[in-house]
């Protein structure tokens, strides 16, 4: 499948690993600009290294990854993400020593947008504007997890990748942050492919699905299917 | 899932493998082939050679220690030289003036060793206290060598200053010492292959990836950072005492730093954390450095600073692990065409890891039997009285005051930011606090680090999993039972005894199949199991959770809260979990507490607390329930 400008992502055959071990083996999927996808299965079953190689931070081994049109499959991360890419990895990947305005500011490349996209994500998360002086390595664990969700929102990306959003915040903060990446789908057209355990958020949230087992695809669907959760669950178990 | 009684029979019933394993004919081997290498090239080369040869062999075993220190154990020195120095001017002064004869020579060889390991172990104390950045040691390795150059040079002539100081040469020839100092580089690096690949060995990489793991393992790792410095700096010393009878001259630059920076060029340049790879830079380095330099002055330079440039960008690991991993690429393809597919090889691993973990039997008294008397049941394992903690202005913990008894599971929950993580902190380390008293066992923490608090039980999973990402996962088990377990530093043991609970983390969460894969290539979820197997190794009374199921499935979710639940049940363990996930809390936890900004909001059963307002109100948020 060839993707055109209404696909906000494309990989197909898509192989990949660690050193020694192969984790893909010809992973295919597409994702339409304003869908929202989840991409569900047990652990180890190469989640995370699907989108770190689609993100280019992992080198793709075949296959090939389109974004919004584009053949990034032998792109530099950085050069992805100036097509309007946001990759919200699951390990708590901000700058510990400078300050949460810091780390924010970092991710725009056009300074002057600051203050107004700041309000805007800070409406989501307080927490980002009351504190914005402390030092971003002090925030507890969950305010780190906001930090990154609200830097990959802040450029307003046309497509995020996130990994593990729903773990560790609290359930209100769950709430809220499905509230605003439906928002930001509707208002803006985010496309949005999230990487998940917790199947009741990925359920409520996304448009389609895909089940990941031992690095391939082994079932896609929409969520509204009937019999969606049993066909997801089946593999999660076994 | 296998039942875990069926589980725990088998896994009593695996054979240990001998200790006798695969390393001993790795160095048998290479002995043989390294002394037939000496022995050949004695023959083959020439005066000249063997004289540049001997000079690099010295350098190799400096380099070696060099290797051991740095790449094995993350210490970045520069003051190997300054060890080096220490052995080249003890011996030399001693035989300018005091001494002569093979005994006497001897005993002043020895002082040089004690007298540099003592001033290793003084260095180490300087660099290695708790807290230290690893940028200590650097910089104070890095002064070491001036101090010992500036005492050198403001000797006058009883240390010969910048002239250098002669002593009368031994009656030893070009060809003694090409072996003399062959056969002491062998016998150097035999002896550090025994110590990195011993059960010691292990730790020291342990240290080098994560040194705050180790000591939440219990592990004394300043201790052990200080042992192996004073000893790599005696092996120093001896490779710069008969260094200076070969060359029968005694010169500053053997102990400056520029020779000491030197070193750790050639152990990079080789491939550090390897062994052969610094000795084959520090070889090679020098020997291509007196070839060229005698046939092409000048030009040679030029030829040693490209390589050398050529080599940091193009093969950052150095030399040594690049070769390898052509190496291996090339006889893993070679394996592949032979079996076909890399399934059926990882299929084999597995089978063959598996008698690798079996059950320990407990260290300590069972439990079980003390947990009728009403004693225990009063009594609280663990107490906070007005804890507080406070990071500059930002006030965390607000006077926390509760009590946790054996056998409870304490569920903390409360919004993100409310200072649950801190709350764990205070506990694991009595230096965390700003206020209040931590009692563990009725005994005070007071200011004690978290390896003395491991000593009075308590052990800590961290929120974001922490392993040991360069060993397998095996590895990281051995580590984090090594606080219970000796240690030694030459016997490698290839089985670990895990305590019940630990074992069976491993087998609901599937590692048992993975043991031999490096650590690193575990999925987020499958490291969470990992370090709540290493916490539990260390059988803890205590037991700080800070999120554990995190990246789990549900499946992994249950069979992971049954182990917990169990722990608390048969083993009276006090467990303090931090979990987001409400359901899961109300099953496995007997009480909660809730925190929020900083204060003990409300602390009860949990039937009353988990229906209650609060929760609704500051947690879940909107009345509604997720």
């Amino acid at each position: 499948m060839i993707a055109d400008a209404r696909t906000a992502l494309a990989v197909e055959g898509l192989e990949g690993g660690y050193g020694d071990s192969a984790v893909l083996h010809g992973v295919t999927l597409d994702v339409r600009p304003a869908e929202i996808f989840a991409i569900l299965g047990k652990n180890g079953m190469g989640k995370t290294t699907l989108l770190k190689t689609m993100m280019g931070l992992l080198p793709a081994r075949g296959g090939r990854v389109e974004v919004l049109g584009a053949d990034v499959s032998r792109w530099a991360p950085y050069r992805i993400t100036r097509l309007g890419v946001s990759y919200v990895p699951q390990e708590k990947s901000i700058f510990q020593d400078l300050s949460v305005e810091e780390n924010l500011r970092l991710a725009l490349r056009e300074v002057s947008e600051f203050t107004d996209r700041l309000d805007a994500v800070a409406q989501w998360f307080p927490v980002l504007k009351s504190r914005h002086r402390q030092r971003a390595g002090t925030l507890s664990g969950g305010e780190q997890k906001m930090l990154l969700i609200g830097r990959a929102l802040l450029t307003k990306p046309r497509l995020v990748l996130v990994d593990e959003i729903s773990e560790g915040l609290q359930p209100a903060m769950v709430t809220r942050l499905r509230e605003v990446l439906t928002q930001e789908r509707r208002a803006r057209g985010l496309a949005i492919v999230l990487v998940e355990q917790n199947v009741d958020f990925a359920l409520a949230l996304a448009d389609r699905y895909a089940v990941l087992k031992v690095g391939a695809v082994v079932e896609t669907g929409r969520t509204a299917d009937a019999g969606a959760r049993e066909r997801i669950e089946r593999h999660l178990v076994l | 899932m296998v039942d875990s009684a069926r589980h725990e029979r088998e896994s009593r019933a695996w054979p240990v493998l001998p200790s006798a394993g695969p390393r001993w004919r790795v160095l048998g081997a290479g002995f043989v082939l390294l002394l037939a290498l000496l022995a050949a090239s004695a023959l083959v080369l020439g005066e000249y050679a063997q004289q540049i040869l001997s000079q690099a062999f010295f350098f190799a075993i400096a380099a070696v220690t060099v290797d051991l220190l740095w790449g094995y154990t993350g210490i970045l020195t520069f003051g190997q030289s300054a060890f080096f120095g220490v052995g080249v001017y003890t011996v030399a002064i001693a035989l300018a003036y005091y001494v002569e004869g093979v005994l006497g020579t001897a005993i002043v060889m020895l002082a040089a060793m004690v007298a540099a390991a003592l001033i290793g172990a003084a260095v180490g104390w300087l660099s290695f206290f708790d807290r230290a950045s690893p940028i200590y040691v650097a910089i104070v390795t890095l002064a070491l060598p001036v101090v010992v150059t500036q005492v050198i040079l403001s000797g006058g002539a009883y240390t010969g200053s910048s002239s250098g100081l002669p002593i009368p040469a031994p009656a030893i020839s070009i060809a003694q010492w090409y072996w003399i100092s062959g056969a002491l580089l062998l016998l150097v690096a035999m002896g550090g292959y025994v110590l990195v690949s011993s059960d010691a060995g292990r730790i020291l990489v342990a240290i080098r990836e994560n040194e705050e793991r180790c000591r939440y393992l219990g592990l004394r790792t300043s201790r052990l950072k200080i042992r192996l410095m004073a000893a790599c700096s005696a092996v120093a010393a001896l490779a710069g005492s008969c260094y200076v009878l070969f060359g029968s001259v005694a010169a500053h630059s053997y102990g400056d730093f520029v020779f000491g920076t030197e070193l750790v060029v050639w152990t990079a340049l080789g491939g550090r954390g390897t062994l052969i790879g610094p000795i084959l830079g520090t070889v090679g380095v020098n020997y291509v450095s007196a070839v060229l330099g005698g046939n092409l002055p000048f030009v040679w330079l030029l030829f040693v600073g490209f390589a050398f440039v050529l080599i940091v960008v193009y093969l950052p690991q150095g030399l040594v692990p690049a070769i390898g991993g052509v190496l291996s690429r090339a006889t893993r393809a070679a394996a592949s065409l032979v079996r076909g597919r890399g399934a059926v090889v990882a299929a084999e691993r597995g089978r063959a890891a598996m008698p690798q973990v079996r059950a320990a039997a407990s260290t300590r008294g069972a439990p079980q039997e003390d947990a009728t008397t009403g004693v225990e049941q009063r009594t609280p394992v663990l107490e906070l009285r007005d804890v507080s903690k406070r990071y500059g202005s930002l006030q965390v913990l607000d006077g926390v005051s509760f009590q946790a008894r054996r056998g409870e599971v304490v569920g903390i929950v409360g919004p993100n930011g409310a200072g649950k993580t801190t709350l764990l902190r205070c506990i694991a380390d009595g230096r965390e606090r700003s206020g209040g008293d931590v009692l563990v066992n009725g005994r005070h923490i007071a200011g004690l680090p978290p390896q003395e608090c491991v000593a009075l039980g308590v052990s800590r999973k961290f929120q974001t999993p922490n392993v040991f990402d360069a060993l397998s996962v095996l590895d990281c088990l051995r580590v984090a039972r090594s606080y219970r377990a000796s240690t030694s530093p030459w016997r490698r043991s290839y089985t670990v005894e895990l305590p019940e609970p630990a074992l069976h983390t491993v087998h609901v969460s599937g590692l048992l199949a993975r043991l031999d894969e490096p650590a690193a290539h575990l999925s987020h979820g499958a490291k969470q199991a990992l370090e709540l197997a290493m916490v539990l190794a260390l059988e803890p009374t205590v037991l700080l959770l800070d999120e554990p199921t995190a990246g789990l499935t549900r499946e992994e979710r249950a069979a992971i809260g049954s182990v917990l639940t169990e722990l608390a049940r048969s083993h009276r363990l006090c467990i303090l979990l931090i979990e987001h996930d409400l359901d899961f809390v109300r099953e496995i936890s007997t009480r909660l507490v809730v925190l929020h900004m900083g204060k003990v909001l409300v602390d009860g059963p949990l039937a009353e607390v988990a229906e209650s307002e609060v929760i609704r109100t500051i947690y879940v948020g909107g009345g509604t329930r997720t």
